[in-house]
């Protein structure tokens, strides 16, 4: 009896070491972000464990707002997850102190000449804000964009009108005429603070090419005439009914969507990632194969014509925690998911512009997708020179409460851009 | 530790238990936030000493913060009374004899138990100029003065937001009114009307008065809820336009979840703790605690 009981004993230390000893195989990567959305993340985590079963990813993707809360928790407690989604300049330097250079990861994926296969941009703006002396890079690029404008094409054909406006005077003319039809000349969702910094930022980057870039940096003054004019125009595109009536208290995301889709705006400001739309599960017609919408460029409000480049820069980069026991493989993860089956099963989805130079969607519903595929990632991603975000955060909540207090007539565009100075000089 | 000692103190065992659960999740945060009012911090990396500045940028430097304080105000006007008002007026015609009682009531009630994100958003579709309820309503009927920038001229906004609140917890002042009027004594009220006391004068000089520990309550209610708003009018305007709906916990939030603030966030806490507490000191030194609903 003695001998038997001994044997099982034995039996069952033998099974819990050789399950103690495979369990040390398995890996278990924590990512959190807000992007990509948690469908396509599941479809990347899938494609990733096709050839990586020994590494399981747990993902919690929340929206951007609860994202920085939950980052700002997170690291405050030092606990960092393995993984975690970043945007360049003000966001990444934030959590700077909590992440781990990536470069060795990228040679060691990709060789020596890693960067040659990212769009210039991707890698520009990956180092956005470091530090003078700091060439580290936080966090590798994922996703990239521009930011544009949209029309809706059965609206136009509709009202016969032909094509996109390039100049204020035809953007007036049409918004005056879509206003009288009851439609939204140009939708927007001006609660959301990142909406209104994107059309202030196309718009001081018609007027005075890279200049705010400087004014950050205290190399010129944000009280200049350039961005006065640009402030000027904001407010001019409240008062001449160019955005819907009320377009202060609606957001972007869902309510001016759910407009936009249901066929009720003329034009709106968003960006490449627009395109994601014809990937949603049943998507409404116009969103399917992305077919009644065309995107095109910030009317030009100067009279000396459109700029040739556009904003743009990194939608999505990821970093990896300092604290993290498994740095190879959340490397691994990282540089599937920017050019491997990860990358692949995202690129699938449209959910917006690859950072790394070659990706394509192995699908497209129709000739016309393709073309606004190709027209974002061969003709306009390549010309982005200036980004889309600003690296010092206080500068930039300023200039989203300046535009708020401007559009609502709270403030003169002078004083909106004494906010600005003021968070500048406040910060340095 | 004599035998006697722990007999004479045991006490002292029986709180214990409360008291550290005080201590640890009441004062301690409280000390926590007051400290950390003292610093600027971004809630991660390293904190600076600054003394008092948060709070006197906060008094002297501060838009944001004066229209929180000011909206505040006016939410506690602009709800507690009418939402009493109007929730007297509904309970007393619903313990009349009006056929359908129980379904009003339960009508009434219904917007208190749905959940201010569901309302937020269900408001912002009806409020939008564009595609929104009212104004849709507007265009198909031709009551062009329907379209409005509810939520989006600063100048109304707030009064905007203080609408759903007062139509989303009316229904709550009826209950407690209803309850409150059935628990009247009936006799007081027959010897009223055979003194030839009117409808009028027995609302008056006998149902409101007698009513006294219902007002109470709900004012006490009512300046808790004005203290704890935030989901209604983060979801419904996230304090916005620029400001223009701001309270004091939608500020705290914004300073410390996105502009990373959190020593200046801290700053605002202590000023709401403090308003929560003076509030608190008035109602029971002034209004009397021992007349509230249940006593």
């Amino acid at each position: 009896m003695y001998k038997k009981f001994l044997l099982v004993i034995c039996l069952l230390l033998i099974l819990t070491m050789s399950v103690s000893v495979f369990a040390q195989d398995q890996v278990t990567i924590r990512f959190r972000s807000w992007s990509p959305v948690i469908n396509t993340t599941l479809a990347m985590i899938e494609a990733f464990n096709e050839d990586n079963p020994n590494i399981t990813i747990e993902p919690d993707i929340t929206n951007y707002p609860e994202y920085l809360v939950d980052l700002q928790t997170m690291a405050s407690a030092d606990a960092l997850p393995d993984l975690v989604g970043l945007q360049p300049g003000a966001l990444t330097q934030q959590y700077r102190e909590h992440l781990m250079p990536m470069q060795d990861c990228a040679v060691a994926t990709w060789g020596e000449d890693w960067q040659d296969q990212f769009y210039p941009i991707g890698i520009e703006q990956a180092r956005l804000g470091n530090p003078e002396g700091d060439d580290n890079i936080y966090g590798l690029p994922v996703l990239t964009h521009t930011i544009n404008m949209w029309y809706t094409v059965p609206v136009f054909e509709e009202a016969g009108v032909e094509g996109p406006p390039t100049t204020y005077d035809e953007l007036k003319e049409l918004a005056d005429m879509f206003n009288s039809m009851g439609v939204a000349p140009v939708m927007i969702g001006a609660t959301d603070g990142w909406i209104r910094r994107d059309i202030y930022m196309q718009l001081i980057h018609n007027i005075a090419p890279g200049l705010i870039y400087e004014a950050e940096d205290g190399n010129a003054s944000f009280t200049e005439e350039p961005f006065v004019e640009a402030m000027t125009w904001w407010k001019r595109f409240f008062d001449d009914g160019i955005f819907q009536i009320g377009a202060l208290g609606m957001t972007h995301y869902p309510a001016a969507v759910e407009q936009i889709q249901g066929g009720r705006a003329a034009m709106f400001p968003m960006g490449a990632w627009w395109q994601q739309q014809a990937a949603n599960p049943n998507p409404p017609p116009l969103d399917q194969n992305i077919q009644g919408y065309a995107p095109f460029l910030f009317p030009d409000v100067t009279g000396e014509g459109q700029p040739t480049d556009l904003l743009g820069g990194i939608d999505v980069m990821m970093g990896v925690s300092r604290n993290t026991a498994h740095p190879e493989e959340a490397c691994k993860v990282i540089t599937d998911w920017i050019s491997g089956a990860g990358a692949q099963a995202l690129i699938n989805t449209y959910n917006d512009l690859p950072a790394y130079i070659g990706l394509e969607p192995e699908y497209f519903g129709s000739e016309r997708q393709k073309g606004i595929w190709e027209l974002f990632t061969k003709e306009w991603l390549p010309t982005v020179k200036y980004a889309r975000e600003l690296k010092n955060s206080d500068v930039k909540q300023a200039l989203e409460n300046a535009l708020a207090g401007v559009a609502a007539g709270e403030m003169t565009p002078a004083e909106g851009m004494q906010l600005l100075e003021d968070a500048r000089d406040a910060s340095m | 530790m004599s035998r006697k000692w722990l007999i004479d103190n045991q006490g002292l065992f029986f709180m214990a238990p409360a008291m550290i659960l005080f201590v640890v999740f009441v004062l301690y945060p409280i000390f926590y936030i007051f400290n950390a009012s003292m610093y600027d911090w971004d809630g991660i990396n390293e904190a600076i000493y600054v003394g008092v500045q948060n709070y006197i940028e906060m008094f002297t430097d501060d838009r944001a913060f004066a229209l929180s304080i000011r909206n505040s105000i006016y939410w506690t006007l602009l709800t507690i009374f009418p939402q009493m008002i109007l929730g007297f007026i509904l309970a007393y015609i619903l313990t009349s004899n009006i056929p359908f009682q129980n379904v009003f009531r339960i009508i009434f009630f219904m917007p208190a138990i749905v959940s201010p994100v569901v309302l937020g958003i269900i408001w912002q579709r009806i409020y939008a100029p564009f595609g929104g309820l009212l104004a849709d309503l507007g265009r198909e009927i031709g009551a062009m003065f329907l379209i409005q920038p509810y939520i989006a001229d600063p100048k109304i906004a707030i009064f905007s937001t203080i609408f759903v609140n007062v139509w989303q917890w009316t229904g709550f002042s009826m209950l407690m009114y209803v309850a409150g009027l059935q628990g009247l004594s009936q006799e007081v009220l027959s010897a009223a009307e055979v003194d030839g006391a009117g409808t009028r004068q027995r609302i008056q000089f006998i149902i409101l008065p007698m009513l006294r520990h219902v007002h109470l309550t709900l004012i006490l209610l009512g300046v808790i809820g004005t203290l704890q708003t935030f989901a209604l009018v983060f979801m419904l305007t996230k304090g916005g336009p620029n400001h223009a709906t701001e309270m004091l916990p939608t500020y705290i939030f914004q300073k410390a979840f996105t502009l990373q603030s959190m020593g200046y966030a801290s700053a605002v806490a202590v000023v709401l703790l403090v308003i929560a507490l003076s509030a608190s000191i008035f109602q029971v030194r002034v209004l009397g605690s021992r007349f509230t609903i249940g006593n």
